[in-house]
Order: C-alpha cells, then structure tokens, then sequence
C-alpha cells in the first residue's frame, strides 16, 4: 500500500476532494500546514509573505490505485501558476481498521 | 523503525495516552485533522462524539419534498468532514504489533469512524539534543 500526501492550495481543497469521491476514493485526512517552496514565499509589492497556507491531504491507497489519485489530485490542483504544491508518494507496510481489528484498509 | 500513525477519536485520545504510558513508549505526537472515510464524512451520532456541534448534520438531514429537492440538488455540493486527533510515533520492530493491539483495543466502539492504523518504514532518527541515532535516539 501507499500513503499519498499532498500539499495543494486551500482553495482547489473542495475541488479535488469531490473529484476523488466520485472516482471512488472517498477516504482521506486533511490538515492546514504553512510552508514554501523554491521562491522562498511570495513578495507582493514590499510586503514579503515568508510562508503560504497550504492544505495537506493525506490518503493511504492500494499500489494500483496510486497512480490513479495521484493523476486526479495533479488534474485538479493545478493552475499553472507558482505555489500549486507537491506529492508525495511512500510506503506503508500495514494497515488496522479499529472498528474490526482486521488488517484491511 | 516503524512509524505508527493512528487516527482516532477525539474523546478517546486521554485513554489512548494512557494505555500507551503504561506500556513504556509515552512519546508520541498529536495533532489535530479532519477526515473522512467511506461514510463520506456523513456520520451523525452525537453520542459517540459529544463535542460535534448540533448543526453538523444538516445538510445530510433534509426531508426529501420537492422543495428541500430542489435546494439540494441546486446548492454547490460540499465535502463533510468529521474532526479527529492523528497520532504519530516512531518505535522500534518488534513492540509495533503490541502498540497497535493496544490502540485499537482502547479505540474500539463497534460503529464507523473508529479510525485507522497505517505502518511505514522509517530509516533513521536522531536526538536533536545528543546527537544519538536510530535505536539509542527512539529508545
């Protein structure tokens, strides 16, 4: 299995979410984070905005579904324009749900 | 190394903690996310989370006239979320299956939103403090 994290802009966070509930992949953790990137934040006039608000999504999927969420998640996070976000793809070795105890996601 | 993060209810994070002191691994860290899972969010059941504010139901609840039909299937569709606390720790191979018997057996209530348990491999750590690695620095 694959745990996918992506930061992506608060405001596109409706969007993909809807989008991968109708794909079939409901399931997912969200949580604020602050962070920057390459252009170390973003200077607008002599206002310097050293970390931006992001969203980071958090889901655990199966190996073959991967590539799926992450094309979905890239499709509708993107703008074009700096500060669309990142993936991240890892590994996960196990997975319990506590309602059954059994080692299904 | 394993990572152990667990997603559990709100209410059952002060039992969580000391089911986790009493077999020796205190450390852990907590933070506050929204999730949802295959209920789409849609969980309703005031008892089991007494601090989900009254009118989170909502919009799940309308009556289905025409009228409340109509609203639905007019207004902008939303994601719910239900607010729950992530716990994350790093602890060494062999005590991770006894950890995570121990959550999900304090965790446990039978209805949806129990939460979930994810495992991942982690290939280093260090104390910021000392300088230790890997073992020394988790233990």
């Amino acid at each position: 299995m694959k745990m996918i994290r992506a930061f992506i802009r608060p405001e596109k966070e409706q969007e993909v979410v809807l989008a991968l509930e109708g794909s079939g992949f409901p399931s997912l953790t969200k949580m604020p984070v602050f962070g920057r990137g390459k252009q170390k934040g973003l200077q607008v006039g002599p206002v310097h905005y050293d970390e931006l608000p992001k969203t980071l999504i958090m889901m655990v999927v199966d190996d073959e579904d991967a590539a799926k969420v992450i094309g979905i998640i890239n499709d509708k996070a993107r703008t074009g324009f700096i500060g669309d976000g990142k993936i991240f793809t890892s590994p996960v070795d196990g997975v319990y749900t506590v309602r059954t105890g059994e080692a299904v996601l | 190394m394993k990572e152990i993060t667990a997603i559990i209810r709100r209410d059952k994070l002060p039992d969580t903690k000391k089911v986790l002191d009493e077999l020796g691994y205190p450390s852990v860290s907590i933070q506050s996310v929204d999730g949802r899972g295959k209920q789409k969010g849609a969980v309703c059941d005031n008892d089991l989370d007494p601090e989900l504010p009254d009118n989170y139901c909502m919009s799940v609840k309308l009556k289905p006239t025409p009228s409340t039909y109509a609203l639905e299937h007019t207004l902008p569709k939303v994601a719910l979320f239900v607010p729950k606390r992530m716990l994350t720790m790093v602890v060494p191979d062999d005590v991770v299956s006894k950890i995570v018997k121990s959550i999900i057996k304090v965790n446990q209530t039978g209805k949806t939103g129990d939460g979930k348990i994810f495992i991942s491999p982690v290939e280093s750590a260090l104390r910021v403090r000392t300088g230790e690695i890997d073992g020394e620095a988790i233990s």
